[in-house]
Parts: structure tokens; sequence; C-alpha cells
């Protein structure tokens, strides 16, 4: 269990976490859902006592990462794949964290071999591929067998195979009861491993909602129209809580807030004809999108797609 | 009867964990620091070197004294020079791969990202830096004390039946051969505080290499009175007393080691109270 409450953090001038309180729950997959520069690694980094917060506290399994006796068998964490010595084989690495809690040098075999890396243990890290960094980081976070896991962007860098195996993996762990918290800039890999999900961006949480609620609710239901007579027809139907709007593209509108099958009676009592009526849902990236649209860290220059604009075809 | 779990939140079995067993003492920290330092190629380089350097140079000043000797005085007090002298000069050198050593052990855990590993692991951050400069100056007391023997023994040799005869029961050559590995345990401790404050492998080595030996040289070399006495309470011209057979200057021997051992503890004092509050 993973409790926050009022978590600040500023880096000089600039707030990367602003006020922001959550429960991840045991037996569950907490997505952390954000773009980048949200403020996911820096909460992370807060929860396990790396990172001082400037207000507001965290606590991990009813206390304070730091004032754990047994850390490594609370929590395991999945920072960055980075937190290595390159010089330091991954087995050596894994012994030198198992021993400061003195576990046994087969538990670091057994990790080993369930993240797959018995062939490059011995090896140096340095010359890891992404992919090997993180399966060597996923092997740090499950050494202690720990009651909470913290994954920040597990996903990063796997192969398709190495990224079934950790969204099976985070599923199975809290199918043993575990806290699992997994961060991800990505709505499809939260979608696919979380039960719930809480969407941060610029600092602050935007949504705290089991998945399928927050994918019906940021999403908003609309219908495509396409008729001769689409002026006409955006009169006909509007009306409170009904938006038209008009696409680009002559003849083309697209409603909310009523759904097809009222479209298709309106405009055969009036005597309309209809091309096409077809309902559209929007898809979790979509709702995703449109909820951290405003904050967008890092923008890209030149919007993917267009936005559409209100009530033109009133 | 009400039960603790509120209505529609499934209660998850959770599995008892052996965890009871597996936790933190100083101990399995220190257990932990060792693995790391024995598992690193450039920590067992920098110490094959400093041997390399302590041993050579003393075979080197010896044979140079032996071949010189017609032209050396023989007597002692117009010579200022002991026997032992001849195992200090290599020290001199060897203290910069000690300092290397030192920094390396902390500041290639900053620059590499492992020290956030180590911190998670050690969430308290002291047992885990006090690990080190223990393991550090541990380790460096134990590989300079057999090199110290093994240069002696080199030296012997040479020097015997010279006005430069190394002599065991000779209170200042005692003196010197145990002042060896305590200094370079001071250095270690002092460059490990360095490379924990600087936090940047090649930042912290710059730092050592400027407090060990250029403002000294620049402190002592400067004709001003308050400047040269104020040279002989930096860390290495301090600790040099206590390498040297026969000591000048202000300092006595272990006064002057004492003197090092105060950098060397604030250092590492300063570097524990700077790494509890800043970010990892």
């Amino acid at each position: 269990m993973i409790e926050a409450r009022g978590l600040t953090k500023h880096y000089g001038s600039k707030t990367a976490v602003d006020g922001i309180s959550f429960t991840a729950q045991p037996g569950s997959v907490t997505g952390f859902l954000g773009p980048n520069g949200a403020g996911k690694s820096t909460t992370m980094r807060m929860i396990m006592g790396l990172d001082r917060p400037d207000a507001g506290t965290v606590t991990v399994n009813g206390k304070p990462y730091v004032q754990h006796r047994s850390p490594l068998t609370e929590v395991g964490a999945l920072l960055e794949a980075k937190a290595v010595h390159p010089g330091r084989s991954a087995y050596n690495h894994l012994l030198a964290l198992a021993a400061t809690h003195g576990l046994p040098k087969s538990r670091v075999g057994q990790v080993i071999e369930m993240t797959g890396l018995e062939a490059v243990a011995k090896k140096r890290v340095g010359g890891f591929s992404l992919g090997m960094g993180q399966r060597l980081g996923i092997a740090a976070a499950l050494l202690g067998d720990p009651k909470t896991l913290i994954l920040d962007e597990p996903v990063n860098g796997l192969d398709p195979e190495g990224v079934l195996w950790v969204r099976n993996l985070a599923k199975q762990l809290a199918g043993e009861g575990r806290t699992v918290f997994l961060s991800s800039h990505l709505m499809s890999e939260v979608a696919l491993t979380a039960d719930r999900v809480l969407v941060i961006g610029r600092g602050k949480i935007l949504a705290d909602a089991p998945v399928q609620e927050f994918i019906d609710g940021g999403s908003t239901r609309s219908v495509r129209v396409r008729s001769p007579h689409a002026a006409q027809l955006a009169a006909l139907i509007a009306r409170d809580g009904v938006t038209v709007t008009a696409a680009d593209e002559p003849g083309l509108l697209t409603a909310t807030g009523i759904d097809a099958a009222a479209i298709g009676e309106a405009a055969a009592a009036a005597g309309l004809t209809l091309h096409e009526l077809s309902p559209v849902s929007s898809t979790l990236e979509e709702a995703y999108m449109s909820l951290t649209a405003d904050s967008v860290e890092y923008h890209t220059t030149g919007a993917p797609t267009a936005p559409t604009t209100q009530g033109e075809a009133r | 009867m009400t039960t603790a779990t509120s209505a529609g939140a499934p209660a998850p079995s959770v599995q008892p964990y052996p965890g009871s067993r597996y936790h933190l003492t100083f101990g399995r920290v220190l257990s932990s620091e060792w693995v790391k330092f024995r598992s690193l190629r450039s920590t067992l380089w920098t110490l094959l070197i400093t041997v390399v350097v302590m041993v050579g140079f003393t075979a080197l000043i010896a044979a140079v004294w032996r071949s010189n000797i017609d032209s050396i005085s023989q007597d002692p007090d117009a010579v200022g020079l002991g026997g032992v002298d001849a195992l200090t000069i290599g020290v001199n050198f060897a203290q910069l791969a000690i300092a290397v050593l030192g920094a390396l052990t902390i500041a290639g855990e900053y620059s590499t990202g492992m020290i956030r590993s180590t911190f998670s692991m050690v969430p308290r951050r002291t047992p885990a830096l006090l690990a080190k400069a223990l393991l550090v100056a541990l380790v460096t007391f134990v590989v300079t004390g057999v090199a110290t023997v093994i240069s002696y023994l080199v030296a012997v040799p040479f020097l015997s039946g010279t006005v430069f005869a190394l002599d065991l029961s000779d209170a200042s050559t005692l003196r010197v051969l145990v002042g060896i590995p305590l200094y370079l345990s001071a250095i270690a401790v002092l460059a490990m505080g360095v490379g924990a404050l600087v936090r940047n492998s090649a930042g912290a080595i710059f730092s050592l290499v400027a407090l060990l030996l250029v403002i000294p040289g620049v402190f002592s070399g400067v004709p001003l009175k308050w400047m040269n006495t104020l040279a002989e309470y930096l860390p290495s011209q301090a600790g040099n007393q206590l390498l040297t057979a026969n000591p000048t200057g202000s300092l006595s021997s272990w006064a002057g080691f004492g003197v090092m051992v105060v950098w060397a503890v604030v250092a590492f004092g300063a570097a524990v109270v700077i790494a509890k509050r800043r970010d990892a």
C-alpha cells in the first residue's frame, strides 16, 4: 500500500509535483500515467526516500520508506534501468544488493532465472542493451520478494515478448496480494495492465479511477452523420446537451449527446436523406490525450490531429 | 458480526512473507560494500598500482643511495635523513592512487546512478557511507601495510652497512613503518569524503590533487611566514610529520597525524550531513 498526502516537490522555481494525494491498494495494479515531465519519476523517487518532499508525506506499507527496518522486503523498485555501476557484473550487482539484508546467494540466482538473465549474468552491465538493463532492474525489484513494487516505465526498451512478460508479471504480483505501482506514458500499456489509473499532468492528479471508469468518463461517445442536407439536419437535432460539429468535409457532421437512433428517426420524420450514420466511441488514447492536452510539458510543434471547432453548423 | 473489510472491496489474500529473517544490519551493509569493492576492476587496479609504486620507489631510492654512498656524509645528523625515509618518497606518489581509490568508491556511484540503488537499500544513508569509509580505510591499511613490509625487506640489503642501515629497534623507524599505512588510510577516508561532497569522479580527483599536492607546494613555497605555517596544517603536510625519520616544523609526528585525521573526519562528517540532506 502506498499513501501520498499533499506531496509536493520543487526544483528551483519549477514545481515538479504539486500537492498530490493518492492511494495505491494492495492486490491491484495501479497505473501511474502521464506525459514525459509530468512528475511521475519525481513522485516515485519521493516514495523511495531518494528525493525529499518540500511538503506532504508519503508512506509505503504504513511507514515512510526510510523508517523500514527491512526496506528490500517491503518495497522493490525499478526506478531507472541505469542505477547500476557499468563496471560490475549483473550477478555481483544483485549480490551486493542482497547482501545488505542478508538474503542468500540462492535468491540472486532465482531472480536472474526469473528475468531470463542467466546468459549475461556474469557479464559487465556496461555492455547491456536497454532491454537487458531493464530486466536487471526488474530482477533487483523482485530480489526481496517485496510486498510493494514500484516500476517506473518497466516496458521501456523491451521487445514484444518482454512487454508481455512484464504485463503478466505485474498482474501475477498483484494477484498474490501485493501492491503494484507502475508508471507509463502510454495509455494503452496502462489499460492492458492496470486495474486503476492515476493520471498526472504538470505535477497534479488529473484523474484517479478504475481503468474502465476512466475510459468511459474521459470519452464522449459521438455519432458521425453524412447527409446532403447537413445544415438542415444539424438545426433539426440541435437542442440542449447536443453538440453538432461540422467536419472539414462538406456534408459530414459529428454529433455528441444524442444517439444514432434518435438522429435516424429525426431524419426520417423530416424526410432527409442520410448517407452515413455511425456511432463512434473514442479510444483510450483519445481520452488520455484530451485529459492531458493542457498539461503536456514538451509539445511537439504541429499538432497531429486538428482540433474540431464546436457549433459551426448551428 | 461485521467484518473489517469494507463492502465491495474484495479482501486479497496476502501471502505470508518470510521477511523477518532478512533485514538491514551494519555488518550486512559492510559485507555488501565488500562485494561492491571487490567486483570492480578499477579498485583492484588502483591497489596494485599503489603496491608497485611503494615498492618500486623504495628499491629505486635505496639503490641510488647505495651507489652514491661514498659521496654522502657518514654522520647521520649531518645527513638529516634516516634509512626509513627511502620508503616515504614512494608514499607521496602512492597517496594519489589511494586518493583515487577513496574518491571513486563513492563518486563512481554518483556518476553512474548506482547511488540510487545503494540509498534504496540503505535509506538512512549514514550506515552505507560509514561502511564504505571503514572498508576503504581497512583495505588500504592492510594492503599498504603489506607493501610497507615488502618495501622494508627490499631496502634492507641495499642499505645495510651504510649510514642509512635500517634498524627495527630504532623508535623513529618503527614509527614511520606503522605511520605509512595509517597515513594512507587517512588519505582514503579524506578522499571518500571529498568524493561524496563533489559527487563526480573527475572533479573529486582534481580537488584531491589540488589539496594534497598543489596547494601545499604553493603555500610552503611562497616567502610569507604565515602561509608557510598554514601549509604545515594542510592534510598531507601535517601527516608527513609521521613519515619522516627526523621531522622538522612546528608539529610533532603524532600531532601532525592528528591534524590529518581531523581533516579526514571533518570531510567525512560533512559528506554524511550533506548526503542525508541532498536528493540522490
